[in-house]
């Protein structure tokens, strides 16, 4: 009983990250797009519980409010008025190199399983505090994260901003009708 | 003024050119023939007046190590291996500007007129202004490197204007057979270089010749086989013995060409080639020695082809092989000084001929046949007058003549040098006569005689002025140098000095040089009588020679040029053919095919992976991630 | 951080406003065509090049700005002035194309310059986090431009397997950072260099990291086996945008791969080398022998493309000086030399479409003999010949390879030369040696266009100006070395 006490913390996240590699599995394995888009939503939920262990408790709820709410609901109204029920057997997952394609998903993972067991072992793991430290002092999770966005991480915060707008140009530039030249000022523009 | 001149940057002669090259090249074809010529011949001109501008700077200040050096760029450098763009002007490079742009800009003005009426008028120039820049790259070089690469862009622009008139497949393939010849010699010189650099670790010009100095003994094989490598290239551009044969042929060029190309600059490069290397040669007695018998034989066989060609440009192209062989007769016994003398000289009153023999063409309709033409002198009295300053030169008219100087100065040294003999001057002596004997013979039966031909049209002022121009070189070229009993100037030599190094004569009596030289100057009065004699007071005597057996197969074989082309087809081309038609179906193709197959077969496979398919993208991918991680974590 | 940071910043920040600006602006211009906001575009680049002369050029020696996020040094201005070239002469290659296909200009000529923007963040960042987000603004820029013909069901194609394998990389590469931070604590590129000379030699963990960032590079540079979207996405993207991608994203790419490996990651050189040895080879090998058959144009330089990634990272195993400054030259000359063949592609039109077939370049050189020539020139330059600048850039590698022993993976690269000379002189002697089907009336033609025709004749002098005179180059691309702390 000790043991579960004192490692709780560890057993929590193994449970937490076997249900979400689960997810994603499942994503995969799904013959019916609506039970793959649930599966993710899922993976996403037990990604965001994650955080929580971690102590991060506002990555965890950009995390449900993000990926589960907005992005979810996107899925799910593609895959509706898309009106796909089922994925066609010809395009299921296995082709001619699932064989080799296990094979080698096998190797990568045993590698990389290799590289964290030994890479964990010789170096021990950190302390769990990096996102609460800013200057020394301990401060709020939240603030702690505006703090540094908006000091050292301009730069990259900012960028992210244009990456945002590229996205929407992007969707302009596919979503409006035409091929997008109007010279006689035709209304094909939405 | 000095200063100014001083200033000067060299690039700019080799530059105008090239630059004229560029502007006709690309817009040539849009523009009036009058731009054309503009350009053409202005860009030469202003080469000249920079050639001029750094003569002056150059003699006003002499530089204090006898090199003005400029030193542009570094085209590669890896490591130790550097090959720059550096130009040096000394001495010998002067006098081969001086001769490339003055000469160049002359005969530039004389094809303006001369080739008025072709379709390809700025095709011809840009050619002109393009071989112009390479030659004068060769010769302002500061590397044997960059010295090369102007020396197979002259041979590419000599291919291009041989084959300017394309249209007949005669002319393509003189222009392929020059190429081709001396692509032989090339390939000696380029075995050269590469031994003097294995060896010196340069290829800079100065730096090169000095380590040679120092670490090569005097006859060491090393020096010898470099010393022969680099005979072989100078044979091959010089037009020498063995590889004589294109210099004929490449007359099917337009006659500018082979006024500027095969005349004055180009085929002259191989002299410059041997003195700018004088040092290794002097390492090289056997080397020196080979030289001077090249020279020599050449000289001989090439007057014999001399007197029995019907083509006017045949006899002045043979002539040119046979005055180069007096260069290097000079070179050979170590007379770097008079064969270099001998090239300015031989420069103007060749071009001075060709010149005049392109307006004797263009005036009969492009009659190229002597027999065909006579009685010229009353017609055309201005070509007359300077063609016959030119041939005057050419025989070497005693005292008058530029001509007279410059070879008997090779003589005397071929004579009195250490490594000279009376059998090569005996050579040059009877070379001096057929000279004579030509020379006149030409003149006498184009000029004198029953008037023959129609003239279609006169020369106007841009032939003539340049021919004008070229006779007065021809005559006053040689009073810059003149032997100790007539004035003993010694304006040429001096300036040369520096770069090259004076014939170590045996101390030879003052009075055999001048018993030698009446001696010859006799022999030469002697030849142009000869020809008077034969070709205006007794026509009938060459002809009944000819006409007997003896004479008719020995006039076949000096108008064939002894026969080497037809020796070279028998024991080169035909085997060369015949191995090459056995080999056909050579078994060692299949060494290379097979590599050929091995990646057609690779490039199937690897085609099949590129199917389309995300998914199998995606498995590459994968596969790929394996890879890494496998080779970064367990290496 | 401090006010007089953002100086040095100043050409970036400029560059994304212009990119707002021209996007707004090519609606009211829009209206005549792509040219009017293409041009403003290539203003904008030109001023941004200026801003970099006066500000954005590290006062002495690598200047470390915002928070140490970015660094301004040499290396970072060499890239970003050949990414302003490269972008500044697909625009203009691009106008012409985009009227043709009548799609607008203004979303087109934004994207670029945001694409710079990205392509700026990769070349000057020091930290990993800015690196990412400068990388994927770069990314999904050009998603969006390969997919911009969206009526045409290549272009579509070409940009959904892009971001699709995009993505992943990503995503991969994202894993990499986070186990680099996880181990080093830091994502700061100065503080890993220092720290990992602390960690334990052997630590699988970091070494599993820099194994995977290792693999989002070789992704983004097109290397074997991570090639695979190269090729439709090349030939599906309109043909200005194949120019464009090939060109400044494969450069900063190199940049950003430089800083990493040959920078903050060469202590750990003895596990990467032998990764980057065997991608080169690979890229190498499957570039050149996969682009022999090819028929059509772009399908055939994209391979060839990923050939010259190979090359080039010939300089990174090399892991020396000589290596590094080869692959900066290497790049400033694939450039011109590529993006001038693309510009033929672009230029000529068959029947009313691209001409993008080998055959179409059939007598190219009777009907067009400038037009091939100056192809001539390309396809010499990118098969290596001298005195093309195609030339001087592998013989810098090749140098820098065989100085650091690595003489095989030269052998490698010169026999893949050779090999490179046959599908590069087919088109040769398509343009020169056939005279196109007599029968066939109306034989692919070269449009002119004014604008692509001064792009293609700039690329044209700067392969031979390049080849004749390396010196300032090589010099400049010797300047970028102090910044990765090698010298």
């Amino acid at each position: 009983m000790d043991f579960l006490v004192v490692n709780f913390a560890e057993i929590l996240f193994y449970c937490l990250a076997v249900l979400t590699v689960a997810g994603g599995i499942g994503v995969l394995v799904f013959k019916s797009p609506v039970h793959a888009a649930l599966s993710l939503l899922f993976t996403f939920v037990m990604v965001a519980a994650l955080f929580l262990l971690l102590h991060a408790e506002l990555l965890g709820a950009v995390q449900v409010l993000v990926y589960g709410g907005g992005i979810m609901v996107l899925f799910l109204f593609v895959i509706m008025l898309v009106n796909v029920k089922t994925l066609a057997p010809e395009q299921a997952f296995l082709s001619r190199l699932a064989p080799l394609a296990v094979v080698a998903g096998v190797l990568l993972g045993v590698l990389i399983a290799f590289a964290l067991i030994f890479g964990v072992l010789v170096s021990g793991h950190g302390d769990g505090t990096a996102l609460r430290t800013v200057g020394g002092a301990e401060i709020g999770n939240t603030e702690a994260i505006g703090a540094v966005l908006y000091t050292t991480y301009l730069v990259p915060f900012e960028i992210v901003s244009v990456v945002l707008l590229v996205a929407m140009i992007g969707a302009i530039v596919f979503g409006r009708r035409s091929a997008g030249l109007e010279i006689e000022g035709g209304g094909g523009e939405s | 003024m000095i200063d100014v001149c001083r200033s000067l940057p060299i690039w700019l002669i080799p530059a105008l050119p090239a630059a004229g090259f560029v502007v006709l090249a690309l817009v040539g074809a849009r523009f009036p023939r009058r731009w054309v010529a503009i350009v053409g011949a202005g860009s030469v001109g202003a080469a000249a007046a920079a050639t001029l501008c750094t003569a002056i700077g150059f003699l006003g200040r002499p530089p204090e190590t006898g090199v003005i050096e400029e030193r542009l760029w570094s085209w590669i450098d890896v490591g130790s291996f550097e090959i720059g763009f550096n130009l040096a002007v000394d001495a010998l490079s002067l006098v081969m500007i001086f001769v490339v742009t003055f000469v160049g800009f002359l005969i530039h003005v004389y094809s303006t007129e001369y080739m008025a009426d072709d379709s390809a008028y700025s095709r011809f120039f840009a050619c002109m202004n393009l071989f112009v820049a390479f030659m004068l790259m060769l010769v302002l070089a500061d590397s044997l490197f960059l010295l090369y690469l102007g020396w197979e862009g002259v041979g590419l622009c000599s291919y291009l204007l041989i084959g300017f008139w394309y249209s007949d497949p005669a002319n393509g393939a003189a222009a392929r057979k020059a190429f081709i010849v001396t692509r032989v010699g090339d390939t000696a010189f380029a075995i050269a270089l590469l031994l003097l650099y294995k060896h010196a670790g340069t290829l800079d010009i100065q730096a090169a010749m000095a380590w040679a100095a120092d670490n090569w003994a005097v006859g060491s094989g090393i020096a010898v086989a470099v010393a022969l490598l680099l005979l072989g290239g100078a044979v091959g551009k010089s037009a020498q013995l063995p590889l004589q044969v294109w210099l004929p042929d490449a007359m099917a060029g337009p006659t500018p060409v082979s006024a500027l190309i095969h005349a004055a600059t180009m085929v002259t490069a191989g002299v410059y080639l041997i003195a700018r290397t004088h040092v290794v040669f002097e390492l090289a007695p056997t080397a020196m020695t080979t030289v001077a018998a090249v020279g020599a034989a050449t000289l001989l066989l090439a007057g014999c082809s001399a007197l029995v060609q019907t083509d006017i440009k045949r006899v002045l192209a043979y002539s040119t092989i046979s005055q180069i062989g007096y260069m290097f007769l000079g070179l050979g016994v170590g007379a770097w000084s008079a064969a270099v003398f001998h090239l300015m000289t031989h420069a103007f009153f060749k071009a001075l001929l060709f010149l005049g023999a392109g307006a004797v063409i263009i005036s009969l309709h492009h009659e190229q046949d002597i027999f065909k033409m006579g009685g010229l002198r009353r017609r055309l009295p201005g070509v007359f007058w300077t063609f016959l300053i030119g041939s005057a030169s050419l025989a070497a008219l005693p005292l008058v003549t530029a001509g007279f100087y410059s070879k008997d100065l090779i003589l005397w040294a071929a004579w009195s040098s250490d490594s000279g003999s009376p059998w090569l001057w005996a050579a040059g002596a009877g070379g001096a006569l057929l000279t004579a004997v030509y020379a006149f013979r030409l003149v006498f039966i184009v000029f004198f005689g029953d008037e023959r031909g129609h003239v279609e049209r006169r020369p106007g002022l841009l032939i003539l002025v340049p021919l004008t121009v070229l006779a007065v070189l021809s005559v006053v070229g040689g009073f810059v140098e003149t032997p100790s009993a007539l004035g003993h100037v010694s304006f040429f030599f001096d300036l040369l000095d520096p770069v090259l190094p004076p014939a170590h004569a045996t101390v030879a009596g003052h009075g055999t040089e001048v018993l030698l030289q009446t001696v010859v100057a006799a022999i030469t009065l002697l030849g142009v009588g000869l020809a008077f004699f034969l070709y205006v007071r007794r026509p009938a005597i060459p002809a009944a020679v000819k006409a007997s057996p003896l004479g008719a197969w020995l006039c076949g074989l000096w108008l064939s040029g002894w026969g080497f082309d037809t020796l070279y087809d028998r024991i080169f081309v035909r085997p060369f053919v015949a191995v090459a038609g056995l080999l056909r179906a050579d078994p060692l193709d299949e060494i290379s095919s097979s590599v050929a197959r091995v990646i057609a077969a690779g490039n199937s496979a690897l085609s099949r992976t590129q199917d389309g398919r995300v998914r199998t993208y995606a498995f590459g991918i994968g596969l790929g991630a394996v890879i890494a991680v496998a080779v970064v974590v367990l290496t | 951080m401090s006010l007089a940071d953002f100086v040095p910043f100043l050409p970036e920040i400029f560059l994304g406003c212009a990119g707002f600006i021209v996007l707004l602006a090519g609606i009211p211009l829009g209206r005549r065509g792509s040219r009017p906001v293409i041009a403003l575009a290539v203003a904008a680049l030109a001023a941004t090049a200026v801003l970099i002369f006066l500000v954005g050029r590290p006062a002495a020696g690598p200047q470390l700005i915002l928070g140490d996020m970015l660094v301004v040094d040499q290396f970072a201005v060499f890239f970003k002035l050949l990414v302003l070239a490269a972008s500044a002469l697909a625009l203009v290659m691009a106008a012409g194309y985009l009227d043709r296909a009548q799609y607008s200009g203004g979303e087109f000529a934004s994207l670029i310059l945001f694409a710079d923007l990205g392509m700026f963040i990769m070349a000057s960042g020091a930290n990993l986090a800015s690196l990412y987000v400068g990388l994927e603004l770069m990314a999904l820029s050009v998603y969006v431009l390969v997919g911009y013909f969206k009526l045409e069901v290549k272009s579509n194609e070409g940009a959904v397997k892009y971001f699709v394998l995009g993505a992943a990389s990503s995503a991969i590469l994202l894993y990499g950072i986070s186990l680099i931070y996880g181990t080093t604590g830091s994502l700061d590129l100065e503080t890993i260099r220092v720290t990992l000379a602390e960690v334990p030699h052997q630590n699988f963990l970091l070494l599993l990291g820099i194994a995977l960032v290792a693999f989002g590079m070789l992704f983004k540079v097109a290397a074997v086996p991570f090639h695979v979207w190269t090729p439709d996405a090349y030939e599906g993207a309109p043909t200005p945008v194949t120019a464009f991608i090939s060109v400044a994203p494969k450069a900063v790419a190199f940049a950003m791969f430089l800083r990493l490996f040959a920078g903050t990651f060469a202590g750990e050189v003895e596990h990467w080398r032998m990764l980057l040895w065997i991608a080169s080879a690979a890229t190498m090998i499957y570039g050149n022998v996969a682009a022999l058959t090819q028929i059509n144009v772009k399908r055939m330089l994209a391979y060839s493309s990923i050939a010259h990634a190979g090359y080039a990272l010939m300089g990174l195993v090399a892991g020396s000086d000589a290596g590094t400054w080869a692959v900066l030259m290497y790049m400033a000359v694939y450039a011109f030399m590529n993006l001038g063949a693309f510009g033929f592609v672009i230029l000529l039109e068959s029947r009313g479409y691209a001409g993008e077939r080998i055959e179409d370049f059939a007598g190219l050189a009777r009907r067009h003999p400038g037009a091939a020539a100056g192809m001539l020139i390309f396809m010499l330059g990118l098969a290596g010949i001298p005195p093309t600048a195609g030339f001087m850039g592998k013989l810098y590698l090749w140098a820098a390879t065989v100085e650091a022993g690595y003489i095989w993976l030269a052998v490698i690269s010169v026999l893949m030369s050779a090999v490179s000379l046959y599908y590069y002189f087919r088109l040769v002697v398509q343009m020169y040696l056939k005279e196109g089907d007599a029968e066939d009336e109306s034989p692919a033609e070269m449009l002119s266009d004014r604008w692509a025709g001064a792009a293609i004749a700039v690329c044209a002098v700067m392969t031979l100006a390049i080849g004749l005179w390396p010196a300032p180059l090589v010099g400049w691309a010797k300047s970028g070395l102090s910044a990765l702390g090698l010298v």
